[in-house]
């Protein structure tokens, strides 16, 4: 028999500030943490809103406010002075792990891989810009490194490196880069990698942030996010809805078996039921219309479950906001789900938080657990119109009191990356 | 712990290096005398005089790549596309491939130069960016889609888009071992029934003038690393009993070699990330395999980063088909200090 992969540990760092229980109670209470950009000047973006973790810029000072105890505050003065911290989803990912290896009762474990899935780089244009002479990038004075202080962009897997050195893991480090789809891709890798008896443990989960000039400019760009700069930009499901909020942060987990758990007196959280990923292979720029690809992941996800479709309690939507986006997740639901699809509640919390790009996955399993150790399905921030395009049993702004025994949520991204992941309740 | 069982079937691969477009041949190289790097076309502006081993001429034909489509793609996104045109050739998978898996092992994110330095001539007065002017004007002076080709896990979607490949599938960023991985995760994929087929490998470039200048920095370019750029991918089937194949994978691993039978092994093919990568990998052969010939596939192709463990496999099914050979092991070593450890044998049994 394989073994089964369980959740034992989770850190959180979201737009509504550090730590899970922060994050699980402002979403049992409906809040809401979108508001203006301000950890640099967006005035003159065409996005200005987004759901940003409450910090100017992350430091070793603010890393260490939220970490007290750690022995690490030397590494974070260290990565500070390094210029590491400059990217933010550094700190958040460091943080988020440290919760959540504290919450899982560990300790050493030199043998432990970590599956992290993590946004772009973050491009340092401000670095760029000495070299700039007549319109063209002086590079030869970067090659000669006459300018020691520059970088360019910070290393993709900076953070994973940073993650493994803090928590002292040994195993291999895999970096997951499959856009919105890799929180949820890395979570399933690692449940894979239990059953397969591979890993005893897995750090696994996800940290983004593309709240800098050339992320929140590059999707803008694109046209993606909300023209409106108002904390309800992102409206998931809603009729009104225009577009998606941009967010921040990290979720973490630490999985490993149940018999492992039950040995070391772990209490685990959810179990990691099924997973299913697909590829719509259809534009760059839009969801595949009949929504097949994003149907064959939610099925992939309930097969490996071995559930019925109407063993699923909750939904929780990859519910951008977006125009094309809602309309699509709810057909792919529908095509899922059969009848049952009616009367299972949907929610999306990218109104509430954002889209927080690789960690969105990442951040609205976490959400999920919710269901689980509260007996609370989160709601849908900012979701007040009906929309017979998205005509599913959705949560609206409150959060509803509701006990279920099986979650399944989805991630589905740019390129056309799909991902679908089942959670069960533990006994 | 690596060992595949029963061993995965390659029905197929693709490769795009400084050699060329395909994989058979490759082997040819390691014994090649005259295969030196020569000046960098695309570092020629921002690196001048630097030696690589470069794609010469990465204009795609348009059966291939669309116009249009090549404005979205970074230069790793189309080595990706060329590959997977070739392998689903080679493979002769034509049909059915809604349920082909593709696992890829991709690098940073490598958008135009030219785009970049327009978006920083708008946003850059008196040697200081101002995000007045970025969001002004910066943002309006490049291409609207360039975040495409900024997004490192397009370099696998472009591909599914064009080819239909529409399977389990997941991007790793790589700096060697994540391709390792890539391949790990489609040979499970395949032997654990998620998929009967799948596509695994990795596509990426170290002439960008923005990822080479950051090796410099970090020492590589003195330790002697030579850019390169290429892509491979190898087609991996469910095992049947009547199925042919050019090669079968055998053993795949990234946390040491465990369970690895170095019976009748021919030889170790290394990529490494440099000359201490090199001397690690050479002391893990002699240690482990004890008297295989050792033949390095770093200095014919350079350092293509999430490419290079791909191309070494390359280059070992081309020994294996070209019966040359009949059982070699693969190891690469990244930048990450990971190795991963490949064994392949030959499809005649």
């Amino acid at each position: 028999m394989k073994p089964r992969a369980v959740i034992t540990g989770v850190g959180v760092v979201s737009p509504f500030g550090v730590g899970t229980e922060r994050f699980w109670d402002a979403l049992a209470a409906g809040a809401s943490a979108v508001g203006p950009i301000r950890s640099f000047d967006a005035s003159c973006f065409p996005t200005r809103v987004a759901g940003e973790v409450p910090v100017a810029h992350t430091s070793a000072a603010w890393m260490r406010e939220h970490q007290p105890e750690s022995a690490h505050a030397e590494s974070f003065s260290a990565w500070e002075g390094q210029g590491m911290l400059r990217d933010r989803k550094v700190a958040f990912g460091v943080l988020a792990a440290l919760e959540a290896w504290r919450s899982a009762g560990c300790e050493s474990e030199p043998d432990a891989w970590l599956c992290l899935a993590l946004g772009l780089e973050r491009a340092l244009l401000e670095d760029f810009a000495p070299l700039m002479q007549e319109g063209q990038i002086r590079w030869a004075r970067e090659a000669e490194a006459a300018l020691p202080g520059v970088r360019f962009r910070a290393p993709v897997d900076l953070t994973a490196r940073l993650i493994a050195d803090t928590l002292g893991l040994g195993g291999p480090r895999v970096v997951h880069t499959s856009a919105c789809a890799a929180g949820a891709l890395s979570l399933a890798h690692g449940a894979r990698l239990i059953e397969r008896g591979e890993a005893a443990l897995v750090v696994c989960g996800a940290s983004d942030s593309m709240l800098n000039p050339l992320g929140i400019g590059g999707m803008a760009r694109l046209g993606a996010p909300s023209p409106r700069h108002e904390p309800d930009a992102c409206r998931p499901f809603d009729r009104r809805r225009d577009g998606l909020a941009m967010g921040e942060g990290a979720a973490i987990f630490v999985l490993e078996s149940a018999e492992r758990a039950r040995a070391r007196g772990a209490k685990p959280l959810a179990e990691v039921l099924g997973w299913g990923s697909t590829q719509d292979a259809y534009k760059a720029t839009a969801p595949r219309p009949d929504a097949s690809a994003a149907t064959r992941a939610m099925v992939r996800a309930l097969e490996r479950a071995r559930l019925d479709a109407a063993a699923i309690g909750y939904i929780n939507a990859h519910g951008t906001g977006t125009p094309l986006n809602d309309p699509a997740e709810v057909r792919a639901i529908r095509a899922a789900f059969g009848q049952v699809a009616e009367r299972i509640p949907v929610s999306s919390i990218k109104g509430a938080v954002g889209h927080l790009m690789a960690a969105s996955g990442a951040i609205e399993l976490a959400a999920c657990l919710m269901a689980f150790q509260q007996n609370i399905l989160p709601g849908t921030a900012h979701h007040r119109e009906r929309d017979p395009e998205c005509d599913l049993a959705i949560i609206g702004e409150s959060p509803r009191e509701l006990c279920v025994d099986h979650v399944l949520s989805n991630s589905f991204g740019f390129g056309g990356q799909n991902a679908s992941v089942v959670l069960g309740r533990c006994a | 712990m690596g060992a595949l069982v029963p061993p995965v079937p390659i029905v197929g691969a693709g490769a795009v290096s400084a050699h060329g477009r395909g994989w058979r041949g490759l082997g040819q190289i390691l014994t090649s005398v005259r295969c030196q790097p020569t000046p960098s076309i695309e570092l020629a502006v921002s690196h001048p005089g630097t030696l690589s081993f470069e794609v010469e001429s990465l204009t795609a034909p348009e059966s291939v790549v669309e116009k249009r489509a090549r404005l979205l793609m970074s230069r790793s996104a189309v080595l990706a596309s060329m590959a997977s045109a070739a392998v689903l050739h080679d493979a002769d998978w034509r049909e059915g491939l809604e349920d082909v898996g593709f696992y890829l092992g991709v690098g940073a994110s490598g958008g135009s130069i030219e785009q970049l330095t327009a978006l920083l001539a708008a946003s850059v007065r008196d040697h200081e960016l101002s995000l007045t002017r970025f969001g002004e004007e910066g943002l309006a002076a490049v291409n609207p889609l360039f975040a495409f080709q900024l997004m490192n896990n397009f370099t696998l979607c472009h591909s599914a888009i064009l080819h239909g490949t529409q399977g389990p599938n997941a991007a790793f960023f790589s700096r060697g071992t994540g391709t390792v991985v890539a391949l790990l995760e489609a040979a499970h994929a395949v032997l654990g029934g998620e998929c009967d087929r799948a596509l695994a490998g990795g596509a990426d470039s170290s002439v960008h003038a923005v990822t080479w200048a950051e090796l410099v920095r970090e020492g590589w370019a003195e330790r002697g690393l030579v850019p390169g750029e290429g892509a491979a991918l190898l087609a991996l089937a469910r095992p049947t009993a009547s199925g042919r194949a050019l090669g079968f994978l055998e053993y795949v691993s990234v946390t040491g070699h465990a369970g690895l039978d170095g019976s009748g092994v021919d030889a170790v093919i290394v990529a490494p990330w440099g000359p201490p990568a090199r001397e690690s990998i050479a002391a893990f052969a002699d240690a482990v395999l004890p008297g295989c010939p050792v033949l390095d596939v770093s200095m014919v192709l350079g350092e293509s980063l999430a490419a290079s463990p791909a191309l070494a496999w390359a280059v070992a099914l081309d020994l294996l088909a070209s019966e040359q050979l009949a059982r070699v092991v693969v190891v690469s070593h990244g930048l990450d200090g990971d190795v991963g450890i490949v064994a392949l044998r030959s499809g005649a049994v």
